[in-house]
Parts: structure tokens; sequence; C-alpha cells
């Protein structure tokens, strides 16, 4: 982030009474009395957050290993006790430490392994009670029980925690639920999906695009990034291989790529620059070797191909130099 | 919330509900327009070798065929039923009745419908099947609408794909 960015952010947040004047100039005195303890500290917090995340999904692993190996031998109270009764746990823990700003970051890290634990704690619950964990009905209640708790959650408590659990349950809600009406329909195949990802993409992209607004704008470069892969990895298969090649995605697919080249100056991503430039590579590869590689033979077709991939290297740095640097 | 501030939130939130809209309507709505299927069809269960049929239709008739099964081997028992398409139900006949049905083993029938096996489920990550249990299931196919058929495929854990099941033999004239 770039001095103006930061400036403008700063502006949008008073704009928003989320931050005060007091607080501002509490943060410029203290980066100018001690630099490099600040630095130091934000080192450590960092390696206590991740721990915390570590520790979260050790505490999931050591609860899925338990049910796995000891599954025949437990009773049915035994399994949902230590599954579900586990995720509920961690989620009631979170709610009491989230109270206590010290200890906000641990309130964290429970809800984490919450967010892991319940989906498991659910499914054992809903095969004790004799049902196919496996079919998409199963799939969108145990989705959309999460994605309601986690929703309910983010309104109480306004925490970007819940903003990911409920981008990563909301996307395993769309697509169970798209599977549970479709299920095998013969007019739906396997391009269907494609499309689901493609909207996929679109969606998070946009979402991105709205947390650079709130005081959630550190989702944003995750999102930019999972959006335009997921985007531009659809739009590329929906393409598909000569000869069952989609002559309208195929076309279509070097604008989509230069249009998010493009936007990645506009909105100053790297993820979109980035994954234009791999996935236009990637295109240029699969129509030389698609249509040239037998026309043009497969030298001439490589060194055509490697020209192309190193004029995509030079547009790729200087738009880089030029606008995200 | 200022609507223009929060444009793209309102439209991340409405693509997949508008998805979620038009995958319904390009399921149910073609239904409610298509004309109702009126031929019935014969089909078998059970008759299947490694690709091989023991019954096939030969101008406009049911007839068997040798197939060679090894020694050890024992073939299930074939069986026959004709199934009513505007009850979506079926009945059991014997085969000598099966022999006396005038057939026509054209894929699409003369009122525009064919049966069709379902498409493979891709489940929530694209690459893995879905765990549902109806793998690959029947359906009638025409005018743009397709029906899920309730046949009397058989299911005692021989055959994974219900094309291994159940084969359509003709529609009936």
């Amino acid at each position: 982030m770039n001095k103006e960015e930061l400036l403008k952010h700063v502006r949008s947040l008073a704009a928003q009474h989320l931050i005060t004047r007091d607080e501002v100039t509490a943060a410029f005195d203290a980066g100018t009395s001690g630099g490099s303890d600040d630095q130091e500290v934000t080192h450590q917090t960092g390696i206590s957050h991740i721990l915390y995340y570590v520790g979260g999904a050790v505490v999931f692993l050591g609860i899925a290993v338990l049910i796995w190996q000891h599954w025949s031998a437990l009773g049915s109270a035994t399994k949902i006790l230590s599954t579900l009764g586990s995720g509920i746990a961690a989620y009631v823990a979170a709610t009491f430490l989230i109270r206590s700003e010290r200890l906000e970051t641990a309130s964290r890290a429970f809800y984490f392994i919450s967010a892991l634990v319940m989906p498991l704690g659910l499914h054992v619950t809903f095969d004790v009670a004799g049902l196919d964990t496996g079919s998409h009905g199963v799939q969108s209640l145990v989705s959309g029980i999460l994605l309601m708790t986690f929703l309910l959650s983010y309104f109480v408590y306004r925490k970007t925690v819940f903003t990911i659990f409920n981008v990563i349950f909301g996307t395993w809600l769309f697509f169970s639920f798209t599977d549970l009406l479709v299920g095998s329909n013969p007019n739906f195949n396997w391009e269907f999906s494609a499309y689901r990802v493609l909207c996929t993409g679109l969606v998070y992209a946009l979402l991105g695009h709205y947390f650079t607004q709130t005081s959630q704008r550190a989702l944003t470069g995750a999102l930019y990034g999972f959006g335009v892969f997921l985007f531009l990895g659809a739009a590329l298969a929906l393409g598909d291989w000569k000869p069952n090649q989609n002559g309208f995605w195929e076309l279509v697919f070097p604008g989509l790529v230069f249009g998010v080249m493009f936007l990645s100056v506009y909105l100053k991503s790297k993820a979109f620059l980035t994954f234009g430039s791999i996935y236009l590579m990637v295109y240029i590869l699969k129509i030389t070797a698609e249509y040239f590689a037998d026309s043009l033979g497969w030298p001439l077709a490589l060194v055509l191909t490697g020209l192309g991939l190193i004029a995509i290297g030079y547009l790729h740095l200087n738009l880089k130099k030029k606008y995200l640097s | 919330m200022k609507p223009q501030k929060n444009i793209s939130l309102i439209i991340g939130l409405a693509i997949p509900f508008l998805m979620i809209v038009l995958v319904a309507a390009s399921i149910y709505l073609p239904g409610l327009f298509a004309p109702q299927p009126t031929v019935n069809f014969l089909y078998v269960t059970d008759d299947n070798y490694y690709q091989g049929h023991a019954y096939v239709v030969e101008q406009g008739k049911l007839t068997k065929r040798e197939v060679k099964y090894p020694e050890h081997f024992t073939p299930g028992v074939t069986r026959f039923f004709v199934h009513d398409v505007s009850a979506n139900d079926s009945k059991e006949v014997s085969f000598g009745e099966a022999q006396q049905l005038h057939l026509d083993a054209n894929v699409k029938s003369s009122d525009g419908y064919e049966v069709v096996y379902g498409s493979a489920e891709y489940g929530f990550f694209p690459l893995l099947f879905s765990g549902d249990r109806d793998h690959n299931s029947m359906y009638l196919k025409g005018h743009s609408a397709s029906k899920k058929l309730k046949l009397q495929t058989l299911n005692d854990g021989r055959y994974y794909y219900s094309r291994d099941r159940a084969r359509f033999l003709g529609w009936i004239r």
C-alpha cells in the first residue's frame, strides 16, 4: 500500500467514524518514537498468529484421527459429543474470549477450530441419524447450517474471521445446492461445473473490490487472487480442445485476459496482473498446440510460442514497474 | 448503505442467486411447455456380459441371440419391463409377451423423446464425483425437457452404472 492509498483509506475510515483523530496521531507518534522495536513486535505477533492457526488445525486433526481410529468402538453419543460437541465448545470458548481485547487473537484461533470441527461434527451427526452424508441434500444442509451460524456471528461481532468462513461456506452451499437441483440431469454436463466456477471467481473478485472500501481490506488480495484464478481457469476450460472446441470461449478468452491485465492497473492488483500473464501464456501454448502444431510444424510453433511468452513477460514487467510498484 | 458504493457487493451476491434461479428455471420450465410423452417402451435388466447382449430388436421384434458364457459363469435372471411413460411406472412382462410387441428400435420415439443415461455428477469439486447412489440414472429427454425415469433397475451391487443394470430395447408401436 502506498502513501496515497493509505491516506485515502484513513479518509474513508474517518468518514465512516471508524477511526478517531487521536488514534491516527497516536499511531504516527508511535512510529516516529521507536520503529525497529515495533517491527520486531509485529514480526513476533505474525508468528504467534500463525502458531494460533497451526494449533487450531492440529486440534482438528487430533479429533478427526480419534474418530477415524475408534469409529466402530465409539457409541453414537460419544461420536457426536467428541465432534459436534467439541466444535460447539470451541465456538462458545471463542465467544467468551472475544470479549477481552487482549485475547481477541486467541478467540480467532478458537473460531478457526470450531469452523473446522463443526462440519465434521455435523457429518457425524447426520451419519448417526442414518442419512447419506455424501448426498447433495445433506451437503446443502451442512453448509447451510454453517453459513447461517457464521453469518449471524458476523452480524453480532463484525470480525473479518467470520467473513472468511462465510465466503468458504457460502461457496460450498452454492455448489451443493446447485448439485441438488441438477442431480444427474442429462442436460447438464461438465460445462455446468465450469460455469459455476466462472461465477464463483467473478463473485470473489467483486467481493474483493467491495472490501477495499471497508475495514476488511486485508481480504482483498486473497479474494482477487482466487477470483481471477478461478474465473480465467474456467473460461479457458470452457474453450475445450479440438475437435470439441467452443469457438465463443476460445475467441473471447484473449479479451478477458487483456481486460484482467488492464484492470490490474485500475485496481492496483498484482494478482490480476500475475494471473492474467500466466493465463495468457497458457492460452498461447494451448492455441499453438491445438491449431498450429500440424500446419506450421512443431519446431516453428515452439519458436513463435517462445516469442509470445517473451512479449508477455515484457508486458508484465512493464506494467508492474510503471503502475504497481 | 449507498447503492453506488456497494454496487460490487450487490452484484457479487446477486450472481449466485441469479444462477440458482436460472438453473431451476432451465430444469422445470421446459417440462411445463413440452408435450406429454405418449409412446411406451420396452427395456431389459441383467442382460449384460462384457458388453455383449443376448436380447436385441431385429425387424421390429425381440429376438434372442446365443451368447457363449465361460463354464464357471452363471448369467443373472433377465427380466423384461414395459414402461408406461405417462404414469412413469413399469410392468414386468415375460419373454413370450415381449416377443409379441411391435418394436421401433430407433433412438428417438415418434413423439420426439429418447431414453438417455444421466450425466455424471461432478459434485463440489469438478473433478470429484458425488456420493449420490443413483449414479447415472435414466431419463426421458426431448423438447428441451427431461424427466427422471422410475425403472425397475437391478441394484444388487454387481453393477455400478445403471447402463449395465437396465437397457432400452425399443418403442412400442
